[in-house]
């Protein structure tokens, strides 16, 4: 799942915006994103989540109950912890559905049931795969994004984390299906969430707590639109 | 590639005899396969339906007023049944009829109603839309109804619609809720308003006797805001201690905070806007609630006028009881004395005369006596019209001429002064009253010089004379009733300590004022100033009276 793991041939395909995908292991070819890699993947989300609580925080005291930042670092802590009891042999599917279980159960609000739903969905994608290639992926996202949506009862332009995720999934098996490896492929698709993130700044918000606002949620980002991106960002390699 | 295909090619290549046995154990494996996903399946289904109530009951337990949460509820029902859109519908408070409250997502096909008359009036009207369904989320107070429909061709989501029924109880719960909190915050303020445009002080304090609460009233008696005051000390608010209303330790707000005991009436003193004691009055108490929520309550009403009014009384038994009593007295001695004594014809008339006399001075106090009670009507009727300062002053000297001292009256007026407009009668009663006085008080033969000027939009008149004068410390209280300076008093000219209050209130009633202070030159006596009105710069016709002469 990081997109490290697709650095080997920068320069036939090299990312678009001319940026470094993230720092780059040791991974010589896609194949080896196992769950080493996985487990991994889900540090960095811990990382982020703990580097850009405030902010998140900050977002949702406009629109939420103003603990999206504190509740993600709460979900992704005990997701850490989870790590630890899991037994190395665990697949990348079962990894992820773990997680998605552990989130659920440890997040307040309603971000935990979305995330969990997320994560659930990609390991159930997964299946027994113990390593993880770009169409499996591209599934796990779209997979992800699919059961956000049905778990959220939300749509593009919702002003919700779909926002975000739901761009982000399509870039990646578009790209992919055209021939892109699987390293800039996801960096496009980090992209294509970024201004998917960015566009909720100009939405009325039709979900969650949101919804009280109907007119005067416009002009503020959603926080899970943007705590989607950096999980996005942090699962790609940073 | 599938997990299914994938586990069906591993057991292809391990070799067993007994292939029916392992058919039959395949068939199992796949039945328990799928009957594993189904599970999987419907836990997700169930978990969505359980997420679709948490994000209900979070927007139901956000509060708000009724139409704000009528207007989400509304959108998160139209969402969770998949429908184009919806209708809220409320119970009329106390009554059989539901309201629209919210109305969202695509128009029907029927106009939507403003009003149902009952439960089955709405059921009725969704039976003619298109796909339309009614779910009655609350059926008693208050009803809660919902109607929505689906787009042309779709159906509603069934899922959704049982999520909403599954949360009809809260839902109900917090329409009741919004309710109640209108219908508290709709009293609070009314109460608010109350206690707001109360004419009394309101004061609340906290079970620490720090102000809690203090009303307009209150700002206005004690010179300050609530803001500043909330938070402090009662005592340095109201400033009891200082104004001489009581002891700290007897405190009435503390005694009933500690007691519970309302003290129904209770006379103190406060510290008014100017730091001067304002006497008040009030009753006090505390609110139910005992330890740190306890707060206890003043209401106060300023009773310095109803003071003065008890002191003016008081005068008016003192003043009026000597003044009546030593003519009275006069009238009757001589009297009795023409009845039992044989006296000479002169002697007889020398008598009558000093009747005469005594009589003409009690006419005279009760003539004051009901100016004063007059004055005291508010508001004070004038018959105002435009005239002449100077032929005021023509008039008192004609009177004066009748009834002797004309020859001390000088007038010293301009020739050129505008029209004033004034009640005649009443402004040359101040001037008689001024002129009068001034005779009273000052030598014989000494002139009295009346003056006039123009201040902005006002006259001012001046009388001066050559009289004991005021003493400083006493100005500002002869033009009180029943107040004689005390120069006069010992100088045992008789008087009411009326005559100058009088002055003073006609004056005010023509919206000027009246003053007493030191002659401008320097010399003994009494300066008298008051202003009156300017006519406005409306043509007048002149009265027929001869002008003033500059000096007479």
């Amino acid at each position: 799942m990081s997109a490290s793991a697709a650095a080997p041939d920068p320069t036939t395909t090299p990312d678009p915006a001319g940026r470094p995908t993230g720092p780059t292991p040791a991974r010589a070819d896609p194949e080896t994103i196992d769950a080493t890699a996985v487990r991994a993947a889900l540090r960095r989300c811990q990382e982020i989540v703990e580097r850009h609580a405030g902010y998140l925080t900050r977002l949702d005291r406009v629109l939420g109950d103003g603990d999206h930042g504190d509740n993600l670092v709460i979900g992704f802590r005990a997701v850490a912890a989870l790590l630890e009891e899991l037994p190395r042999e665990t697949l990348p599917g079962e990894l992820l559905q773990a997680v998605g279980h552990r989130l659920v159960a440890a997040v307040g609000g309603a971000s935990g049931p979305l995330y969990g739903t997320a994560f659930l969905e990609a390991g159930v994608r997964a299946d027994d795969r113990a390593v993880l290639d770009g169409p499996a992926i591209a599934a796990m996202l779209t997979g992800a994004a699919d059961g956000l949506a049905r778990r959220g009862r939300c749509t593009v332009g919702d002003k919700t984390i779909l926002d975000t995720l739901a761009p982000a999934a399509a870039e990646l098996s578009a790209a992919l299906e055209t021939g892109v490896p699987i390293g800039p492929a996801w960096g496009g698709a980090v992209r294509a969430a970024a201004a998917g993130a960015r566009s909720t700044r100009s939405l009325v918000a039709r979900r969650g707590l949101a919804l009280r606002l109907g007119e005067r949620s416009v002009g503020h980002l959603d926080p899970g639109a943007m705590s989607c991106l950096l999980l996005l960002r942090a699962l790609g390699g940073g | 590639m599938s997990a299914e295909t994938d586990r069906a090619g591993k057991r292809a290549r391990e070799p067993g005899p007994h292939l029916a046995e392992r058919d039959a154990l395949q068939a199992r494996v796949d039945s328990l396969e799928r009957e594993r996903r189904r599970a999987f399946e419907d836990a997700q289904h169930e978990a969505d339906a359980l997420f679709a109530q948490y994000q209900l009951s979070q927007l139901v337990a956000s509060g708000g007023t009724v139409a704000e949460l009528a207007a989400t509820v509304a959108l998160e029902l139209v969402r969770l049944a998949g429908a184009a859109g919806g209708v809220l519908f409320l119970g009329e408070a106390g009554g059989p009829g539901l309201d629209q409250v919210a109305a969202v997502g695509r128009a029907p096909a029927e106009p939507v109603p403003t009003a149902v008359a009952d439960l089955d009036a709405g059921r009725a009207w969704a039976r003619r839309l298109p796909g339309g369904r009614a779910v009655v989320l609350s059926e008693t107070q208050p009803t809660v109804a919902l109607v929505v429909w689906p787009d042309g061709g779709a159906s509603l989501d069934d899922d959704g619609l049982r999520v909403a029924l599954l949360a009809r109880h809260e839902l109900a719960v917090a329409f009741a809720s919004a309710r109640l909190r209108e219908a508290l915050e709709h009293e609070r303020h009314e109460l608010g308003a109350i206690v707001d445009g109360a004419m009394d002080l309101i004061l609340q304090v906290d079970a620490e006797g720090l102000v809690v609460r203090l009303n307009p009233a209150g700002e206005r008696v004690l010179g300050t805001t609530a803001t500043l005051a909330i938070g402090r000390p009662c005592a340095d608010v109201l400033g009891c201690e200082i104004a001489g209303g009581h002891e700290s330790a007897a405190c009435p707000l503390s005694q009933v905070l500690a007691t519970g005991v309302p003290i129904a009436y209770r006379e103190t003193a406060v510290r008014g806007a100017n730091g001067a004691p304002v006497r008040v009055a009030g009753g006090y108490a505390a609110t139910p609630s005992s330890g740190a929520g306890a707060r206890a309550t003043a209401i106060l009403r300023d009773i310095s006028a109803v003071k003065a009014l008890d002191e003016l009384r008081e005068g008016f038994v003192a003043t009026v009881s000597h003044e009546l009593r030593t003519p009275l007295a006069l009238i009757r001695g001589y009297a009795e004395t023409l009845l039992h004594l044989e006296l000479e014809p002169d002697e007889q008339h020398r008598y009558l005369e000093r009747i005469d006399e005594a009589s003409g001075r009690l006419a005279a106090l009760v003539d004051q006596v009901l100016d004063v009670t007059h004055l005291q009507a508010d508001p004070l009727i004038l018959d105002r019209a435009p005239t002449t300062f100077a032929s005021i002053v023509a008039r008192l000297r004609g009177e004066l001429d009748v009834a002797g001292g004309a020859e001390r009256l000088v007038a010293d007026l301009p020739a050129d002064l505008p029209p004033v407009e004034v009640d005649v009668v009443r402004v040359g009663q101040v001037l008689s009253n001024l002129v009068g006085n001034a005779r009273k008080y000052a030598p014989d033969g000494s002139p009295i010089v009346v003056g006039a000027a123009v201040d902005g939009p006002w006259l001012a008149v001046t009388v001066d004379d050559a009289g004991v004068g005021i003493p400083e410390e006493e100005r500002g209280l002869v033009t009180e009733p029943f107040h004689r300076a005390w120069n006069v008093r010992e100088s045992r000219i008789p008087g009411t300590g009326l005559g100058l209050f009088i002055c003073r209130r006609l004056v005010e009633a023509h919206g000027g004022r009246l003053d007493v202070m030191d002659r401008p030159d320097g010399r003994p006596g009494t300066r008298v100033r008051f202003t009156l009105p300017l006519a406005e710069a409306k043509p007048v016709t002149p009265e027929p009276v001869t002008p003033e002469p500059i000096r007479d």
